[in-house]
C-alpha cells in the first residue's frame, strides 16, 4: 500500500481480461467440443449421478458431461427451442410435459442405442417408452411420519388417517401443489382409488379446507418435508420417498417411516430437446444410463429406481427396499395420472395450473 | 439495495472551484456514455421486451385483466404491501436506536458494532433464512428456553406464520435501515444538541426537537428503501411463511414453472415493477429522488423554496398544536431521567443486534455438527462437513465460478460506474438528477423482474449460462453502487490540486491518473468491495441466468438446501463470515496505515 499509483485497478483490469478470455467467452461459444449438456437435480442425487455415471462415462468415451442444476426443465426447454438456442442435450421432464412439449423435443433414435441399452428399453413398461421420451426414473410420493410423534405405536397408514387428527394427533405438512394433494384429499374423502380421475376439484378443495388448519407448512422443495418431520414441526407429511430413503440409508435410526399404501408413483421422462447441439453424445449417455448393472448401482445409491425389471434383478436385494418399482410398491401404490393434469382445463390453461390457482386461493384465505 | 448509501456526504461540493477546474479538464459528460449504452442493452431493452411479451399476440391486455380479476393476485399485491410496510416499521423501530447507539459509540467499540451490522448483510440470505427456521422452530433454542424457564408449557408456534416472515425479512433488511439512518446522524452538528441541553431542554426534548427532526429525512429514506426492497421478496416468505403469506413475487416464480404461462408470467412481473415504481414516484414527491442513492437531497435551490413554502402553512398549524399540547407534554416529560431513554433505546438496539447475529451464530454451530442432517443443537461436533466442502470438486468449482463472476462484475461495475461518476460530477450536463435517477434505478427493480426479463434476452443473445453474461447482469446492480460511492468521493476531491497539475502541463489523463485517482482510491476500493459482494451473494439472477458451464455458489447452496439435508450450507456461511471478518481486518489496517502517513 505504499504506492500512490492505483495498483488494484490495474490488477483488476488484467484479471478481467484474463478471465473474460479464459473461462467465459471461450467455451460458451465453441459448441463443437466433445461434451454433452444434461439437466441435473443437484444434491445427493446429482452427486451419485456424477460419481456412478458421468465420470466413468467421460473416462470411457472422452465426452465431458456438463450439468445444469435445475428442478423443473420443461419451461427451460421450451424457451431455448423458441429462441433457437438449444443449450441442453437432455432434460428430465414430467410425464404430461412429454406431450405438451412435443414440438420442442427431438425423436429418440432407439436403434442407435447400445445393444445392452436396447435390452433394457425392451424391458420397460410400454407407457415408459415414447418417441420423444423415455422414463428413466419412477418417483414416489407417500405418507411419511415421525415414529416418535406417535408414542402409542399406532401409526397413520392411509390418507383417511392423515385427515383424522383426532386419532392421529399432530401437525401435518403437504406440498403447495395441486398434484398429489387433490388426489390424497379425494382418497381421504372415501373416493376409491380407481375413481379419483377425473379429479372432482370442488370436492377435493372442500376436503383440503378441512385439513388446512392442521397443516403447519405447505412445502415447495424436495427436502422440506423430511426436514419438517425431523425437526418435530410436523408428525405426518406427504413427502417424496427418495430423500426419506436416502436418510434411512445414512442413519438407520432416523425416526422417519413411510407407508406405501395409497402412495403415488409417476415417471420422470428423459427427453432430448429439439436441435440439441450434441444429439449423438446424448444418445451415448442415454445408452450408458440404460446399462442394467450401472442403473442398478445408481438406484441402489439414490433409491430412485429405473422402471425396468432387468435393473431390479441386477440390484442387491438389501439395497432396494425403497425402490418405487418393487413388487410391494407396484401392488400398493397408485399410478399418478399425468394425462389428466396435462389436459385442458375449463379456463384454457392445463388442469394443473387451474387447480393450482384454486389451491392458492384456498390457502390464502 | 445499496449498502453504500451511508457513504454519501450531505451536500454537493461547492460549485466555485469546480467551475474553474472544468475549464482545464474539459466537459466530461461523454463519460456517461459507456454506462448508458450498457444500461440500454442490459437493462432497458429487457424491460421493454418484458412489457412487449406481456401484451404480445392476440393477448392484448387480457393477461393484465387476469391479474386484477382473479382475487388471488390483487389480494396478494395488497398483502405484499402490508408485509413490506410492517417490515419497514419494524426496521425503523429497531434500526433507529441501533444507529444511534453506533453513532454514540467510540473507538474499537464503534468498529465492532458497525461490523456487527454490516457482516450479516454479506451472508447468503438463504442461509440466514435457514437459521431462522432453526431458531424459531418448535424444538428450536427460543422455544426450549421459554419452556425451560417455565414461561410456556408447550412450544409456541413461532414459525410458518406472518410473524416469522416479518422477523426474517426484517432481519435481512435491517442493516439497510441502520446504515441509512447512521449516515444522517453523521451529518448532525453535535453542538446543536449541546446548545439545546445548555438551554434547559430535557433529554426527551432534545431528542424530539433536535435529533429527531434532523434525522427524519434519513429515517424516511430508510423506511422507503426497506419497503421497496421488501416488495420483491420471495425466497424468505416461501420458506418461512404460512399459506396466508403468499407474496406477489412468489406467484411469478410459481408461474415460471408452468409451460403455458408465457405472457401472464410477464404481466405479473410488469405489475410488480409498476407498483414498485409507483411507490418510488410517490415517495419522490416528498423526499426527492435522492433518497434512492443518498438518503438526503442535494442542495438544490428550487427544492429549498418548495420546502419553505410547504413549511410556512404547516408551521402555523404545528406551532398551534405544539403550544397547546406538545410543549406542556415535553415539559412534563422533561423530568424523565436520561437513563430511562438510554435503557429503552439500548434494549431496542440489543434486540436488533441479536436479530442480526443469532442466525449467524446458529449457522456456525451447525457447521461443526457431526450429524448427517441439520439438527440443533448438534448431537456431536466434528469437522466432517468442512472436509466435505473443501474436498468436493463440485463445491470448489462453484466457489471458483462465483469468484470469477464476482471479479468480472466488479471490473465492469467499477470501470463503467467510475466513468459515469466523473461524467455526472464533473460535467455541466443539464438535468443531473434525472440522469442519476436513471443510473441508480436498477437498485429498486425487484430481482425477480430483472432476472425474468434478462432470461429471454440472454437466450437470444447467446449469453445465457455464460460467465460474462451473469457478470453483466450483476453489474446492472453493481454500477449504481459504484456510482454512488465514487461520486461521493469525487465531490470531496480538492479540485485545486488538479488545477495545479494541469497548470504545470499535465494532460487531463495524467491529471486523472496521478492526482484524482489516488484521491478517490478509498472510495473506489470500497465500491469494488460492495460490487463484488453484490455479485457474490446473488441468488435470484443466478436462478434465471446460470447454465451448464457454471453454477454459482449461492445456486449450489439453493440446490443443496432443496435436495439434501446435510449441513454444508452452514459451513459455507461460516466461511463467508471468516472471509469478511478477515477482509474487514485488512481493510482497517490498510486504512490505519493510510491515516498515519
Amino acid at each position: 500500500m505504499k504506492h500512490t499509483s492505483p495498483r488494484p485497478l490495474q490488477t483488476l483490469l488484467a484479471l478481467a481480461i484474463a478471465l473474460g478470455s479464459a473461462c467465459g467467452v471461450g467455451p460458451a461459444w465453441s459448441q463443437a467440443a466433445k461434451e454433452v449438456v444434461t439437466q441435473d437435480p443437484g444434491g445427493t442425487y446429482g452427486e451419485n449421478l456424477r460419481r456412478l455415471v458421468y465420470d466413468p462415462f467421460t473416462k470411457e468415451t472422452g465426452i465431458k458431461v456438463l450439468t445444469v442444476q435445475e428442478a423443473r426443465g420443461g419451461p427451460r426447454v421450451k424457451a431455448q427451442v423458441e429462441a433457437k438456442r438449444t443449450e441442453w442435450d437432455m432434460s428430465f421432464i414430467f410425464d404430461q410435459e412429454v406431450r405438451l412439449l412435443d414440438p420442442y423435443l427431438a425423436e429418440i433414435d432407439y436403434k442407435k442405442l447400445s445393444p445392452e441399452a436396447q435390452k433394457t428399453v425392451a424391458s420397460l413398461p410400454k407407457e415408459a417408452v415414447r418417441p420423444k421420451g423415455v422414463a428413466l426414473q419412477v418417483i414416489g410420493v407417500a405418507l411419511v411420519y415421525n415414529k416418535e410423534a406417535f408414542p402409542s405405536k399406532k401409526y397413520p397408514k392411509t390418507w383417511a388417517d392423515f385427515w383424522n387428527v383426532k386419532d392421529f394427533p399432530g401437525k401435518r405438512c403437504l406440498p403447495q401443489w395441486s398434484r398429489f394433494v387433490f388426489e390424497s384429499a379425494l382418497l381421504a374423502d372415501g373416493v376409491p382409488a380407481d375413481k379419483i380421475y377425473p379429479v372432482d376439484f370442488d370436492r377435493a378443495l372442500r376436503k383440503i379446507a378441512e385439513i388446512k388448519p392442521h397443516v403447519v407448512k405447505w412445502w415447495l422443495t424436495n427436502s422440506q418435508a423430511p426436514q419438517l418431520l425431523l425437526d418435530g414441526e410436523a408428525s405426518v407429511c406427504l413427502s417424496y420417498t427418495g430423500p426419506v430413503a436416502r436418510l434411512k440409508k445414512e442413519d438407520a435410526n432416523a425416526p422417519l417411516e413411510l407407508t406405501w399404501d395409497q402412495a403415488f408413483t409417476y415417471y420422470d421422462f428423459f427427453s432430448i430437446p429439439k436441435d440439441a447441439p450434441h444429439y449423438d453424445a446424448a444418445l451415448k449417455l442415454l445408452s450408458y444410463r440404460l446399462d442394467a448393472e450401472r442403473a442398478a448401482r445408481v438406484a441402489e445409491a439414490t433409491s430412485v429406481a429405473l422402471p425396468s425389471p432387468r435393473v431390479y434383478a441386477a440390484a442387491n436385494p438389501k439395497l432396494r427396499d425403497y425402490w418405487t418399482n418393487s413388487p410391494e410398491v407396484e401392488k400398493k401404490a397408485i399410478k399418478w395420472n399425468a394425462d389428466f393434469w396435462g389436459a385442458k382445463a375449463p379456463d384454457g390453461t392445463t388442469n394443473e395450473e387451474y387447480a393450482q390457482q384454486k389451491l392458492n386461493q384456498l390457502l390464502a384465505r | 439495495m445499496g449498502p453504500g448509501v451511508n457513504m454519501v456526504p450531505a451536500a454537493a461540493a461547492p460549485l466555485g472551484p469546480r467551475r474553474s477546474a472544468r475549464v482545464n479538464l474539459r466537459n466530461p459528460a461523454w463519460l456517461l456514455a459507456p454506462a448508458l449504452l450498457f444500461f440500454a442493452f442490459f437493462y432497458v431493452l429487457p424491460l421493454v421486451d418484458l412489457l412487449h411479451l406481456s401484451v404480445a399476440g392476440e393477448a392484448g391486455l387480457s393477461y393484465y385483466a387476469r391479474v386484477f380479476e382473479v382475487p388471488l393476485y390483487w389480494e396478494s399485491l395488497v398483502r405484499t404491501f402490508g408485509i413490506a410496510g410492517a417490515v419497514a416499521a419494524l426496521c425503523a423501530l429497531f434500526g433507529y436506536p441501533t444507529a444511534l447507539l453506533i453513532h454514540r459509540a467510540r473507538g474499537t467499540w464503534k468498529l465492532v458494532l458497525t461490523a456487527a451490522v454490516v457482516l450479516p448483510y454479506f451472508i447468503s440470505v438463504l442461509i440466514r433464512t435457514y437459521s431462522w427456521m432453526v431458531l424459531l422452530g418448535r424444538n428450536g433454542p427460543i422455544n426450549k428456553l421459554l419452556v425451560a424457564l417455565g414461561i410456556v408449557d408447550a412450544p409456541l408456534p413461532l414459525i410458518f406464520n406472518r410473524a416469522s416472515v416479518l422477523i426474517s425479512i426484517g432481519a435481512v433488511l435491517l442493516p439497510l435501515m441502520v446504515l441509512t439512518v447512521g449516515s444522517s446522524l453523521a451529518r448532525i452538528d453535535p453542538l446543536v444538541q449541546r446548545a439545546a441541553t445548555a438551554n434547559g431542554a430535557g433529554p426527551l426534548a432534545v431528542f424530539w426537537r433536535v435529533l429527531f427532526p434532523q434525522t427524519l429525512p434519513g429515517l424516511l429514506a430508510g423506511v422507503l428503501l426497506v419497503f421497496i426492497s421488501a416488495l420483491g421478496f420471495f425466497i424468505t416468505p416461501s420458506l418461512l411463511g404460512g399459506p396466508a403469506d403468499q407474496m406477489f413475487a412468489m406467484h411469478i416464480t410459481q408461474q415460471a414453472d408452468f409451460l403455458a404461462s408465457g405472457g401472464f408470467l410477464q404481466s405479473l412481473a410488469a405489475v410488480l415493477l409498476a407498483v414498485t415504481l409507483l411507490v418510488v414516484a410517490v415517495a419522490a414527491r416528498f423526499l426527492g429522488l435522492e433518497f434512492i442513492w443518498g438518503g438526503q437531497r442535494a442542495s438544490k435551490p428550487a427544492r429549498d423554496t418548495a420546502q419553505r413554502r410547504l413549511a410556512s402553512w404547516r408551521r402555523a398549524v404545528l406551532d398551534r398544536a405544539a403550544d397547546l399540547f406538545g410543549w406542556p407534554l415535553l415539559r412534563a416529560l422533561g423530568g424523565v431521567p436520561a437513563w430511562l431513554g438510554r435503557l429503552v433505546s439500548g434494549s431496542l438496539a440489543a434486540v436488533a443486534f441479536l436479530t442480526l447475529l443469532l442466525p449467524i451464530a446458529i449457522a456456525a454451530l451447525i457447521s461443526f455438527s457431526d450429524s448427517a442432517y441439520m439438527r440443533f443443537p448438534p448431537p456431536a461436533y466434528s469437522l466432517r462437513w468442512y472436509e466435505k466442502f473443501l474436498s468436493d470438486p463440485v463445491w470448489m468449482s462453484s466457489l471458483g465460478t462465483s469468484v470469477a463472476v464476482g471479479l468480472l462484475a466488479t471490473v465492469i461495475s467499477v470501470v463503467l460506474g467510475t466513468a459515469a461518476a466523473f461524467g455526472l460530477v464533473r460535467s455541466s450536463l443539464p438535468g443531473k438528477t434525472a440522469w442519476m435517477t436513471f443510473l441508480v434505478s436498477p437498485l429498486i427493480v425487484p430481482g425477480v423482474v430483472l432476472g425474468l426479463s434478462l432470461y429471454s434476452l440472454f437466450l437470444r443473445a447467446g449469453l445465457a449460462g455464460s460467465i460474462p453474461g451473469l457478470a453483466a447482469a450483476h453489474a446492472i446492480g453493481g454500477i449504481p453502487l459504484v456510482l454512488v460511492i465514487v461520486a461521493a468521493s469525487l465531490q470531496a476531491v480538492d479540485t485545486r490540486q488538479e488545477q495545479a497539475a494541469a497548470v504545470h502541463g499535465a494532460s487531463p489523463l495524467r491529471v486523472f491518473w496521478f492526482v484524482t485517482l489516488p484521491a478517490i482510491r478509498p472510495g473506489v476500493l470500497a465500491a469494488s468491495f460492495f460490487a463484488f459482494l453484490h455479485s457474490f451473494d446473488d441468488l435470484v439472477l443466478s436462478m434465471f441466468l446460470s447454465g451448464a458451464r457454471m453454477t454459482t455458489l449461492p445456486l449450489r447452496l439453493w440446490g443443496n438446501v432443496n435436495y439434501k439435508l446435510d449441513p454444508v450450507p452452514a459451513v459455507v456461511a461460516t466461511f463467508e463470515v471468516a472471509l469478511i471478518v478477515i477482509g474487514l481486518f485488512f481493510a482497517r489496517s490498510a486504512w490505519a496505515a493510510r491515516q498515519r502517513r
